[in-house]
């Protein structure tokens, strides 16, 4: 039998821009810090370390020889997920799961040391996509432009999402942007790679975030309030995307349905109280909604203009405000999961919506929408 | 298909990629005193008291922030070694050795070079060089904040 | 208790310094789908994939977003997939993290897939040497030699080894690789020839080090249920571990000693219920990119004493008429496709529990060791396969 795994656990820095005097690794472990802090525990309490991210981005081969150790790991069984943190909670997750380990902390960074475009611009094969200045921002704008074609979404409900998740982030005190925009100012701002505009994009952020999880019986004896993992589920999609349709989120849709099946979900609208969902950019937020099978295809934007999903809606998404408001590269799906935790818990400060059972939604957004790996986990308070 | 072997499509393929790497709070200082002070600085865990060089802004055993700087001696016994004769891309051009070396006072090794040697017989840079060796620090007289600071560990 | 997994399918690429033959999806295609064709399935069955590689050292970074539909499909069916990168123990990890998505109950039947292709880069060691702490320690030119050279000069300070005992390794490594159509060096020796060769940074030979190598490999997991539906003998994963030392090449200088090994071993051992190594082990496919590290990894697993390794490799105790054969693959040292080589030590020793090691099958195996390295020396991963289920 499975032990049941929770969430005793979170810390994470103050989200600020480029820059500082904090080598990546020493972000990371103020965030470990604060994660044990938060419970209680000590080093010594950890059986694993699943560390995050992408050594390209990092500038150093090998990238867990320092983030390891900063995140508690000296000497234990640990490993290094190489893709977004949600993953590495999955692992950590499966760790626990198997009865092997009991206490594991998970680490999510990002320290934007390093050119995210041209780091996924190699990330391309060097024949078909890459001389052909595709990186992740391009791949993604291929999806946005392809949904938003597919069901005549205009470029008005995406810079909605943007300005719903700019306006909810000024309540959050960790996250790096805090003022908010108006839907007028996302139209006006710069095309990326069109149809995203800089303001449908996510800033770089620099900051760090941990998780401590455990096994339910463990959780009982050493915290008084704990998320408990429900449901989870991820899943990748193609490398030719030229050959599948790029205005669904099948992966989503697969990922979702894993998690959903698990916790025994079958109208999530109803039964879900709030969701921290991975805005790559405003339009996949749209196709979040879609891929988790809240709205019908194509009427995402709908929901959004009906406020189903501001703070004061159905299903509140991004309280925290987002990747669009705080963006540590692949740390930033982890932090999903620790913001869902934080809301099922009561201690959301400034940001918290009645909740007792949360989704948190994360995407490996290193090469766009090529090879996307989506991750949600549905988590329930106590 | 073709009946003949053809040749392998290739294309060639270059990174560079810049990045800016953050010091942190420790290497800052310890760059500030090679370069002011003509001196060597470790950190010291509060917890285990061990000297940390080079210095870093927490101890990993103990895993605690460190933040108590002293000085240690520039000189120190040769604990291990190699001699590259091998040239590699874009490394620095062969001989050279390089050692890990514990500096008196401290509780872990640096990376250094070890020079003052002729390493380009072998058998003599053999007899010159041996582990358990003492070794003192060349300081360059213009210096930048770096670990070049210390141009190389001379046998004394 | 973990839930039982067993090892049910292994498929290998043929290794060589460049396979132009293929892209690089074609080269994961070639060692996934010998794996589902070992193991009898299709790529519906397959629940879950893990891929392990390092990045960058193949010209393209994250290469398991490219290859990701030629692990069974992954991306055209949306199957979970998962990326693990641990430096030179990825495929050791990757092995790991294959095991414990079985042993959580999620999934029952998952793909292992690690690839490396050294052969397109055309300078390994400058991308190494980015391993190494640019604030401290990169300047000085380190790499994967270097640190293996400081390993050797250490322990033959402490312990008196030789170059012959080095070279001793070498060739036996070579000789076995002659039994395995998957190696990439396939060339014999003599110690006279291995202490001829160049010196590449003192006291390591051209002959005590691996060759860059492309290569893939690909292994099948599964529960209990379907282990015993899939495989006659399945090989059963008794005990595994991973262990992470500290990134500072000179925080632990006592280099004559593999302290970190040490430690995992009795970890793993404890696990695996191993009392005495040398006698329960049949057979040991060790991570040795460099000779000398065979002779440590010797000393730290408890196969003899600490400074006896090289004693054990003069009287030829780790031969394939020996004792406890190590490496009847050739090893690392004759294949490395850095990334998949902790993956393939894995393959290789369940194919010897199996009994599917074709011409380097040792006999009768019961017991098989599975070791990989990685970082500047500090990470290792250690997996025991048995022909009994726990």
């Amino acid at each position: 039998m499975s032990s049941r795994v929770c969430i005793v656990g979170v810390g994470q820095t103050h989200h600020r821009g480029p820059g500082g005097n904090l080598a990546y690794y020493e972000i990371a472990f103020d965030a470990a810090r604060a994660a044990l802090q938060d419970t209680g525990l000590t080093r010594g309490d950890i059986d694993t370390v699943l560390a995050s991210g992408w050594d390209v981005l990092d500038g150093r081969t090998i990238s867990d020889m320092y983030l390891v150790p900063a995140a508690g790991g000296y000497l234990k069984d640990s490993a290094k997920v190489a893709d977004d943190g949600i993953l590495a909670f999955a692992y950590a997750y499966m760790r626990i799961a198997s009865g092997a380990f009991d206490t594991a902390l998970v680490m999510g960074h990002g320290h934007a040391e390093g050119p995210t475009e041209l780091v996924s611009n190699v990330t391309m094969d060097p024949f078909f996509y890459r001389p052909l200045g595709m990186s992740a921002t391009a791949a993604l704008a291929l999806e946005a432009c392809s949904y938003a074609a597919h069901y005549g979404v205009s470029e008005g409900q995406a810079a909605a999402v943007a300005e719903k998740n700019r306006r909810q982030g000024v309540n959050n005190p960790y996250a790096h942007l805090r003022s908010a925009i108006t839907r007028d100012q996302v139209l006006a701002s710069k095309v990326v790679a069109w149809p995203l505009r800089e303001l449908d994009c996510r800033p770089e952020s620099v900051g760090a975030v941990a998780l401590v999880l455990c096994s339910e019986d463990r959780a009982k004896r050493i915290a008084s309030s704990w998320a408990t993992v429900e449901g989870i589920g991820w899943a990748t999609s193609s490398y030719y995307i030229g050959a599948t349709d790029l205005w669904r989120l099948d992966a989503l849709a697969n990922a979702a349905r894993q998690a959903y099946v698990m916790a025994g979900i079958d109208d999530p609208m109803a039964e879900l109280d709030v969701a921290e969902v991975h805005d790559v950019t405003s339009y996949h937020e749209l196709m979040a909604y879609e891929g988790m099978g809240w709205a019908q295809e194509g009427s995402g934007g709908r929901l959004l203009e009906e406020g189903a999903t501001s703070m004061e809606g159905r299903l509140p998404v991004n309280p925290s405000g987002g990747a669009l408001s705080t963006n540590i590269g692949a740390g930033t799906g982890l932090l999903r999961v620790a913001e869902a935790a934080l809301q099922v818990t009561g201690r959301a400060d400034g940001r918290q919506v009645e909740a007792r059972t949360a989704l948190a939604h994360g995407v490996s957004g290193l090469a766009g929408s090529i090879g996307q790996t989506h991750g949600v986990v549905i988590l329930r308070g106590r | 298909m073709t009946s003949q072997q053809e040749e392998p499509l290739t294309i060639d393929g270059r990174w560079d990629i810049p990045y800016r790497h953050t010091a942190g709070k420790a290497a800052t200082r310890f760059f500030r005193e090679l370069k002011e002070n003509r001196r060597i600085v470790g950190a010291r865990c509060p917890s285990c008291r061990r000297v940390l060089v080079p210095p870093r802004g927490f101890c990993e055993r103990c895993f605690v922030p460190v933040d108590e700087f002293v000085e240690v001696e520039d000189k120190g016994t040769l604990t291990t070694f190699t001699i590259v004769y091998a040239h590699f891309t874009s490394l620095p051009p062969p001989p050279y050795c390089v050692g890990i070396i514990k500096l008196d006072g401290a509780d872990t090794g640096l990376i250094h070079y070890v020079g003052g040697v002729d390493l380009q017989d072998m058998e003599a840079a053999k007899k010159a060089i041996s582990v358990g060796m003492r070794l003192q620090a060349i300081w360059r007289d213009e210096r930048e904040g770096k670990i070049t600071d210390i141009e190389y560990f001379r046998p004394t | 208790m973990p839930r039982r997994v067993a090892i049910v399918g292994v498929g290998l690429t043929r290794c060589s310094s460049w396979r132009k033959d293929v892209a690089y999806p074609e080269l994961v295609y070639e060692a996934t789908s010998a794996a589902l064709q070992d193991t009898g399935i299709t790529p519906n069955d397959v629940d879950a994939v893990v891929y392990g590689c390092m990045d960058p050292f193949d010209g393209v970074n994250a290469p398991e977003k490219w290859n990701v539909d030629a692990c069974a499909a992954a991306g055209m069916l949306n199957k979970p997939y998962l990326k693990i990168s641990t430096g030179g123990t990825t495929g050791g990890s990757t092995a790991l993290a294959a095991y414990y998505h079985v042993a959580s109950g999620l999934h029952d039947v998952v793909l292992a897939v690690a690839s490396q292709r050294v052969g397109e880069t055309l300078e390994a060691q400058l991308v190494l040497n980015t391993a190494v702490d640019p604030v401290y320690e990169r300047g000085f030119g380190m790499g994967a030699i270097t640190i293996a050279a400081i390993q050797a000069c250490s322990h033959m300070h402490a312990y008196h080894s030789t170059e012959e005992d080095l070279a001793l390794v070498s060739v036996r490594n070579h000789e076995n690789a002659l039994n395995n159509p998957f190696a990439h060096l396939r060339t014999k020796f003599s110690v006279k020839d291995a202490l001829g060769s160049p010196m590449l940074s003192w006291p390591l030979r051209l002959s005590d080090c691996c060759p860059s190598s492309d290569g893939a490999c690909a292994i099948v997991f599964a529960s209990e249920e379907k282990a015993r539906k899939l495989a006659r003998q399945p090989s059963w994963i008794t005990g595994a571990g991973q262990i992470t030392d500290n990134y500072f090449a000179g925080d632990r200088y006592w280099y004559e000693d593999w302290d970190s090994l040490a430690m995992l071993a009795r970890r793993v051992y404890r696990l695996a219920k191993i009392d005495d190594p040398m006698r329960e082990f049949d057979v040991a496919e060790l991570y040795n990119a460099f000779t000398i590290q065979e002779i440590l990894e010797y000393e730290a697993l408890g196969f003899c004493e600490p400074g006896k390794g090289a004693e054990m490799v003069r009287r030829g105790v780790t031969a394939m008429d020996g004792q406890l054969p190590v490496d009847p693959s050739g090893g690392v040292l004759c294949t490395n496709a850095i990334g998949a080589s902790g993956l393939i030590r894995v393959a290789e020793a369940a194919l010897q529990v199996m009994g599917k090691a074709g011409q380097r099958q040792v006999p009768n195996v019961k017991k098989a060791l599975a070791h990989s390295w990685g970082a500047t020396i500090g990470f290792h991963t250690l997996m025991v396969l048995d022909r009994e289920a726990p």
